[in-house]
C-alpha cells in the first residue's frame, strides 16, 4: 500500500474516484513521486525558483473594455441556462 | 514515402493556373475524409470552406494572393477555431464550439490558409503516442519493414497532426509542444516538427495544458515549409502576457544562404549515454553530410540531463491541475447530473477526464498541496533555472546543439503501458522546452525496420532564423526526400 493519500488529493482536484480505481492511482502516483525524488539530492539553496522563461519579455497591455463578444456568444456553450445567466442547483438555503 | 509538394511550388502552380485552390483543396480533402489513420476528430468539406476557396481563387486571379493563399492546412484540435467544435480530444470538450479563433490560427487565416480540419491528439496534449485521445488511437501511416501488419504510434501528443502531413491529407499541420508534442512525433513519422522560442507565439485560445512550456509550431514536409508557416504565425500579441515584443526576422529570406562564417555545433555527450547505435547513427549520418562545410562539432556536457525529466513531471502537471480546475461542467463542456453543485463539478470531472489526464491532475495537486509545495514544486522550479543556465552555459561555446529527437522509432500501439516509460519518450526534447529554447526536429534517416529516425537542432532563444537556415543546409545534405 502506497502511504499517499489518494482520498485526499481527489478531493483538492475535485474527482471522485472509483473505488476499484483508487489502487490503480495511488500505486502510479507513489511510482511517479519516487522517480522525481532525485531533485531532492540537488543543493539549490541560493537559486531562485524560474517561473517565466521569458523573464524579460512580459509585456503590460492598458485595461480597455473591448467588446468582442455578446452574453449570446458566452452563453452559447453553457450546458444549462436561463435567460442570460448559466443555471446550477440551489446553493442558499 | 513519397516526395512532395513545398508550398513555394504549391503557391507558384497556383499563381501559373496549373492547379485552382478548389482542385487543390479537393485532392487533400479526399485523402482526409476517408481517415484511415484516424488522425482527424472533424474534417471540414468542401461546402463549408467554399467562400474561402473561392475568395482565395478571386486573389490569385487578381494577381493579389497572400503568402499561405490556397494552402490546405491541418489544424491540432487544441486550437479553438471560431464556429468549429474544438475538443482537445477529450470528452468533456467533445461539445464545445468555440465563439472565437485563436490567434495562431487566425494570422494563418490572414494569410489565405484554408483549413482541412481538426487533427486527434492526445487528451488536453499529455501524452507521447497519441494513445490518450478520448477517440481513438492515431495510426503511425509508416510500417514496420519487418512486420508490416503492427499497427505504430506517430508519437504525440500532436500525433494527427503529423499522421496527416506523412498520410498527405493536408500540407502541414499546426501542433503545439509542451514537452517535445511537435518535435517527437514529427521524428517518428519522418518530417519537419519546429517548436519556436517560448513566447514567440502567442498561446491566445490555445487549450492551456502547462502555460510556463505550452509552444505553437508547425509541422511539416520541409524546412521551408516550417518558415513559410512561422512567418505567418510568430507576431506578438498583448492577449497573451508571456508573447514576446521582438523584432521578428523574415524566416524565408536567405533560408538558402550559405554559411558565410565558421560556426560549431555542440553535441552533448550524456545525451549519447544509453543510446542504441542506430541512434548514435543518426548523430554521426548528420555530422558526416556537413563535412564539407565550415562547422565545428564540439562535445559538450550538460550537468542537469539527468533531472530535466523530473523537474518536468512536476512542473508540468502542476500547471494542468491548475489549468484544468476550469472544467467543471457549469459555463461549457460536457456537464453530468448531480444533485447539487459540488456533485456536478465531480461527476463531470471524473467522467469527463481519462485515465492519464486523471493521473496528471492528481500527480499536479499532491505536488502543489500543503506540506509538499516546497519539496516538489518550488524545488522544481529551482531546478528548472539550473537547466536553463546550464544551456546558457554551453550556448557560450557553440551556435547550436545537435542531439537525437527521440530514443526511439515508432512502437507498436498499445506496447507502452506503465507510465514511467512513456515518459522516457521524451528525455531528448524536454530539457530545451524548460529553458524555452527553440528547438526542430528533422528527419535523418530510416532505422532498420525502415522506420523514420530524426536529429534535433537546438538554437539559442529567438534564433529561429539562424537555426532554419541551418536545418534547410542539413535537410539538403543528408537528402532525405529523394
Amino acid at each position: 500500500m502506497s502511504d499517499i493519500d489518494i482520498k485526499r488529493i481527489s478531493y483538492l482536484a475535485k474527482l471522485k474516484l472509483p473505488s476499484e480505481k483508487e489502487e490503480f492511482y495511488s500505486q502510479s502516483l507513489e511510482d511517479i513521486i519516487q522517480w522525481v525524488d532525485n531533485l531532492k539530492k540537488i543543493d539549490t539553496s541560493n537559486v531562485k525558483p524560474l517561473h517565466n522563461v521569458t523573464e524579460a519579455t512580459v509585456s503590460i497591455r492598458n485595461d480597455n473594455i473591448e467588446k468582442n463578444n455578446t452574453p449570446e456568444d458566452v452563453l452559447k456553450n453553457s450546458p444549462e441556462r436561463a435567460q442570460n445567466f448559466f443555471k446550477v442547483p440551489k446553493v442558499v438555503e | 514515402m513519397p516526395k512532395r509538394q513545398p508550398i513555394s511550388s504549391l503557391v507558384n502552380s497556383l499563381k501559373e493556373k496549373k492547379i485552382s485552390v478548389h482542385e487543390l483543396f479537393d485532392q487533400f480533402h479526399k485523402v482526409a475524409k476517408e481517415n484511415k489513420n484516424n488522425s482527424y476528430n472533424l474534417v471540414l468539406d468542401p461546402d463549408y470552406q467554399k467562400s474561402n476557396i473561392e475568395a482565395s481563387q478571386e486573389r490569385y486571379s487578381a494577381g493579389t494572393n497572400l503568402p499561405l493563399d490556397g494552402i490546405p492546412l491541418g489544424i491540432k484540435d487544441l486550437f479553438c477555431t471560431k464556429g468549429i467544435t474544438t475538443t482537445a480530444s477529450s470528452k468533456i470538450l467533445s461539445n464545445f464550439i468555440p465563439q472565437y479563433e485563436s490567434f495562431v490560427t487566425q494570422q494563418l487565416l490572414n494569410d489565405g490558409a484554408i483549413f482541412i480540419g481538426k487533427n486527434n491528439c492526445d487528451e488536453f496534449a499529455m501524452g507521447s503516442s497519441n494513445e490518450t485521445s478520448h477517440f481513438g488511437p492515431v495510426v503511425n501511416p509508416w510500417q514496420n519493414k519487418n512486420n508490416p501488419s503492427e499497427k505504430l504510434v506517430p508519437g504525440g501528443s500532436s500525433g494527427g497532426s503529423a499522421a496527416a502531413v506523412a498520410e498527405g491529407s493536408c500540407v502541414a499541420s499546426m501542433g503545439t509542444d509542451t514537452g517535445g508534442s511537435i518535435r517527437q512525433p514529427a521524428s517518428l513519422c519522418g518530417l519537419v516538427g519546429l517548436k519556436p522560442t517560448f513566447g514567440s507565439c502567442s498561446r491566445w485560445g490555445i487549450v492551456a495544458f502547462a502555460s510556463s512550456l505550452d509552444q505553437a509550431g508547425p509541422i511539416t514536409n520541409c524546412v521551408e515549409d516550417a518558415a513559410y508557416i512561422l512567418n505567418s504565425i510568430s507576431k506578438h500579441d498583448f492577449n497573451d502576457s508571456t508573447s514576446s515584443n521582438y523584432q521578428r526576422d523574415d524566416y524565408i529570406k536567405d533560408i538558402d544562404k550559405k554559411l558565410d562564417h565558421k560556426i560549431k555545433i555542440g553535441i552533448p555527450s550524456d545525451y549519447l549515454k544509453n543510446v542504441t547505435p542506430e541512434i548514435t547513427a543518426q548523430i554521426e549520418n548528420t555530422k558526416k553530410s556537413l563535412a564539407g562545410h565550415d562547422i565545428e562539432f564540439i562535445d559538450v556536457a550538460f550537468e542537469t540531463t539527468d533531472y530535466a525529466l523530473s523537474t518536468y513531471y512536476i512542473i508540468a502537471p502542476a500547471e494542468a491541475s491548475s489549468n484544468l480546475a476550469r472544467y467543471d461542467g457549469i459555463r461549457y463542456g460536457v456537464r453530468e447530473e448531480g444533485s447539487n453543485l459540488d456533485d456536478i463539478y465531480l461527476n463531470s470531472r471524473t467522467s469527463g477526464f481519462g485515465d492519464e489526464v486523471t493521473r496528471r491532475i492528481l500527480i499536479g495537486t499532491y505536488v502543489l498541496s500543503a506540506g509538499y509545495y516546497d519539496a516538489y514544486y518550488r524545488q522544481a522550479q529551482k531546478v528548472r533555472r539550473l537547466i536553463k543556465d546550464d544551456f546558457q552555459r554551453v550556448f557560450q561555446e557553440v551556435d547550436f546543439i545537435l542531439t537525437p529527437t527521440t530514443p526511439n522509432e515508432a512502437f507498436k500501439i498499445g506496447e507502452k503501458l506503465d507510465p514511467i516509460a512513456m515518459y522516457m519518450n521524451d528525455v531528448f526534447t524536454v530539457p530545451t522546452s524548460l529553458a524555452g529554447l527553440p528547438g526542430i526536429s528533422l528527419p535523418s534517416g530510416l532505422s532498420s525496420n525502415g522506420l523514420p529516425l530524426g536529429v534535433q537542432i537546438i538554437g539559442n532563444y529567438f534564433e529561429e532564423k539562424k537555426l532554419l537556415q541551418l536545418s534547410n543546409l542539413i535537410e539538403k545534405e543528408l537528402s532525405f526526400n529523394e
